[in-house]
């Protein structure tokens, strides 16, 4: 496989397979990036547009010696349905099968700028409901609608 | 005692109440009507605060008018100029300020939207949303809906058409989503495509099994409505200048588009108007907007009295 000549297998960590092809970027952004980042122990590789067998092509984020929280996981299967996490442990990998939040919290911001959760200085932690049947999330202060596919876009940073 | 379920309750938006808590506002609103003497100064001991962040006319008025005729005392902000919120103050500590001013209850209106629901979250008393930006005024479709009761005799089986700004008219979903708790109702929504009715309140409807239509064209909708909710066309938000003009003559309401409706239809607005709905409407028995608008005091009346606990 010509992925497999690109990158090796990881001792520990996570694998991010069956991400839309160029979609990585858009993943990477709904991970911890500021924890990526800055622990020195932790080496990331993004591969782009690699063949698939199911899907034609295909994007691939691999982590070194970082755990996706089950939270991260699910919000990247809910973005990309497609996507396949696995958990690496000494070689072995763990498939994560993940969970359709009904809420989130905090994590994404209102679309809606005229939303009181967008509002400068409020103690306020956003908060949606998930609605899988429609793709969208819905702000639970304002009902603004936010599709799934929009996401990525609208993460705020830990 | 009937009301106890809205003792200290929020009244933030029109999904949260059920058709069996509507009608107990509707029965509280007939009775204030009927017997006013009842309700007259049995709430002297409370304290109503009313934080309109934003202009109001009917909303403001009505809300003191009711908690006047309860005997509340009335703590009054409707100017943003001159509150700390000028000053960069946020809505959590202008909250809690009146709070400790033992305050009872805070009727709120603010330009931002789901700024009641936040306000509920911060404060202890109860919160009415007195219109919160461009998406609920709870206590406007609960009069809506009480003028449709008296005009018609009921609300299930009601046709309503909404035509105008439904894109950013905060009554048109407000009055949608407590409609979607009746049987047998339909709604069509008439607006140029760029102010049609908003996704989520498509998705309520669809999740309540409401069935709706989306048209431009209000002549073809008329025929078959029980109710035509006209709202105003807001110049200010169109783009691009040359749509407005190119949809604002289709959605002018007058007695000859009327005509092609029931003989029973009846035409409400929030107010105010432009010139979205004709005068001479006015002298036709298709008239319900002037009553609607009197029908603020007893609706709201019944809000503060079963929220109070007069």
């Amino acid at each position: 496989m010509e992925n497999q000549l690109l990158v090796r297998k990881i001792e520990n960590g996570t694998v991010i397979d069956h991400i839309p092809a160029w979609r990585s970027e858009m993943v990477l952004r709904l991970l911890d990036v500021e924890e990526i980042r800055t622990r020195t122990d932790i080496s990331l590789v993004s591969l782009n547009n690699v063949p698939s067998r199911k899907y034609g092509r295909k994007d691939i984020i691999k982590v070194n010696n970082y755990y996706l929280e089950e939270g991260e996981a699910d919000l990247v299967c809910l973005v990309y349905p497609t996507a396949t996490i696995n958990y690496i442990e000494d070689w072995e990998p763990r498939k994560y099968r993940p969970k359709t939040p009904e809420r989130i919290f905090g994590r994404i911001r209102c679309p809606e700028v005229g939303c009181i959760t967008n509002s400068p200085r409020e103690p306020i932690l956003t908060r949606f409901r998930v609605l899988p049947e429609f793709k969208v999330l819905q702000c639970e202060y304002c009902d603004s609608l936010l599709d799934f596919e929009n996401m990525p876009e609208y993460v705020k940073d830990k | 005692m009937a009301g106890e379920g809205f003792l200290n309750r929020d009244v933030l938006s029109t999904k949260d109440f059920s058709r069996e808590e509507l009608d107990l506002i509707f029965d509280t609103a007939s009775d204030v009507e009927e017997n006013p003497g009842k309700y007259r100064n049995t709430l002297t001991d409370k304290r109503v605060a009313l934080l309109f962040l934003e202009p109001s006319t009917r909303t403001y008025g009505s809300f003191e008018a009711s908690a006047v005729n309860l005997g509340c005392k009335i703590l009054s902000n409707r100017n943003p100029a001159v509150t700390s919120i000028s000053k960069g103050e946020t809505l959590h500590d202008t909250i809690k300020m009146i709070e400790s001013y033992d305050t009872d209850c805070i009727v709120l209106r603010d330009r931002r939207m789901g700024s009641s629901r936040f306000a509920a979250e911060v404060s202890e008393l109860p919160v009415i949303n007195g219109g919160s930006g461009s998406r609920e005024h709870p206590t406007q479709a609960m009069l809506d809906l009480y003028t449709i009761l008296k005009e018609r005799g009921g609300i299930d089986g009601v046709r309503t058409g909404f035509v105008g700004d439904l894109k950013y008219g905060r009554t048109c979903s407000s009055l949608s989503y407590a409609l979607g708790g009746y049987d047998d109702v339909e709604i069509s929504f008439v607006a140029p495509p760029i102010l049609q009715v908003r996704r989520e309140v498509e998705i309520f409807l669809k999740q309540r099994g409401v069935p709706y239509t989306k048209s431009s064209e209000l002549r073809d909708a008329i025929p078959g409505l029980d109710v035509l909710y006209v709202t105003r066309i807001q110049k200010e938000r169109f783009p691009d200048p040359t749509d407005y003009e190119r949809v604002k003559g289709s959605y002018v309401v007058d007695n000859s588009a009327l005509a092609l409706g029931k003989e029973e239809l009846g035409v409400m607005h929030p107010l105010p108007r432009v010139d979205e709905l004709s005068p001479e409407v006015d002298r036709t028995g298709h008239a319900w907007y002037f009553s609607q608008a009197a029908n603020g005091i007893p609706v709201r009346t019944a809000i503060l009295s079963l929220v109070l606990g007069g």
